[in-house]
């Protein structure tokens, strides 16, 4: 008569073997083991192997999206995972004699709830106060910007011709048609230059 | 999983869009218009195109002045140099004193020239009163208005020894001096002017 041990211990059977009777028989009881397990049936007792692999099956199916654990359940694992991570002894409540409690929070405590919410009123209050700011902003005066006709260079501009031309000898006082000449070949080098060499 | 966002949140999206939206508006109304916050001025005084026809204008008519006076056209060249007065230069700018000085001290030279001292005087004085500053085309008319003053004293000089034309001799020679010393004047505060500019 086969065995468990028989099943576990014996050479590994190819894929295209038939299943024996017995392989049938174990298959049939464990699938009934896993069924009982996941509709909360668990038996008591069974054997180490049987344990073993039940537990494989139920981390697969967990892993698999088809078994969700209850929310006591998920606060539990999370909060022993916690406190292994700070220190404490997993499933213990009781308090170190040498170092204070360190309480755990839970997951959906109100800090997780309101922070958010925080961050988002303060979001609201700023677009709030910049809306406003714009709607209650009136515009100014028109503004006429003058600097850009004092950082104009001298020779772009018009001015007296008293520096060009200088003090007028009396022998040439009738000789406007010379002077003429000077004034607007300066002026027309400070209009090219204007026009043509970049206007700012 | 669904994902809920929080009211607040979709608020605040609202919001904002609202705000980003007034803040488009008022742009596009800020320079539409006259409503302008700020307007970047054009330079008034900067060399432009209409001070650059007028200045060429008056160079054209010096030069044609010029011509009649080398064909000894004398009053076709003081017809050419009179229409310099009557060019249009932009407003304020000083370099339309300068060229309508200049071409009234011509003038008045051509109308010595000519001997018609009276009509002389008139086109300088004239030239004197209608000046907003002093410069050396002011000094230069002066110049010329001394000149004209001992045009004068040197007429009535072939006038004759009289009483009274001794008189107005010494006075036209009085004004003349009188019109030196302010030319010589004016030259000499603006050459200082310059000397401390630089």
């Amino acid at each position: 008569m086969a065995t468990d041990d028989d099943i576990l211990l014996g050479p590994v059977p190819s894929p295209d073997d038939e299943p024996t009777a017995a392989e049938r028989a174990h298959a049939k009881t464990f699938a009934e083991l896993v069924d009982k397990t996941f509709t909360g049936r668990t038996p008591p007792a069974m054997s180490a192997d049987d344990r073993a692999l039940l537990d494989v099956a139920t981390v697969i199916r967990a892993a698999s999206g088809g078994m969700p654990l209850a929310p006591s359940t998920q606060r539990s694992i999370v909060e022993d995972a916690l406190r292994k991570a700070i220190g404490e002894p997993v499933g213990s409540t009781a308090e170190l004699p040498s170092a204070p409690r360190q309480q755990v929070r839970p997951i959906g405590s109100a800090r997780r709830r309101w922070v958010p919410w925080a961050i988002a009123a303060t979001s609201t209050l700023v677009a709030v106060a910049a809306v406003l700011l714009l709607w209650i902003r009136t515009p100014a005066h028109v503004q006429v910007q003058q600097p850009a006709a004092a950082s104009l260079p001298s020779t772009w501009k018009s001015r007296p011709t008293d520096p060009l031309i200088g003090p007028i000898a009396r022998e040439r006082a009738g000789d406007a048609a010379s002077r003429i000449d000077y004034i607007f070949a300066d002026r027309l080098d400070g209009f090219r230059d204007r026009t043509l060499g970049g206007r700012r | 999983m669904k994902i809920r966002l929080p009211g607040s949140v979709a608020l605040v999206t609202v919001i904002t869009l609202l705000g980003l939206g007034s803040c488009s508006t008022n742009d596009s109304s800020g320079t539409q218009g006259a409503g302008g916050v700020t307007r970047v001025a054009e330079p008034g005084d900067v060399i432009n195109q209409d001070l650059m026809i007028a200045l060429a204008q008056a160079k054209n008519f010096h030069h044609k002045a010029k011509v009649y006076m080398s064909d000894g056209k004398t009053d076709d060249a003081m017809a050419a140099v009179r229409q310099i007065l009557s060019l249009q230069f932009p407003a304020g700018a000083p370099e339309a004193e300068d060229v309508r000085l200049d071409a009234r001290a011509m003038l008045a030279k051509l109308l010595v020239g000519k001997g018609d001292l009276e009509e002389a005087m008139r086109v300088v004085d004239e030239g004197l009163v209608q000046s907003k500053r002093e410069s050396f085309f002011v000094a230069n008319l002066h110049t010329v208005k001394g000149e004209i003053h001992e045009a004068r004293a040197t007429l009535l000089v072939g006038d004759g020894d009289g009483e009274a034309n001794k008189a107005k001799i010494i006075e036209e020679r009085r004004e003349a001096i009188t019109a030196y010393d302010r030319s010589i004047k004016i030259n000499t505060a603006l050459q200082k002017q310059l000397m401390e500019q630089r």
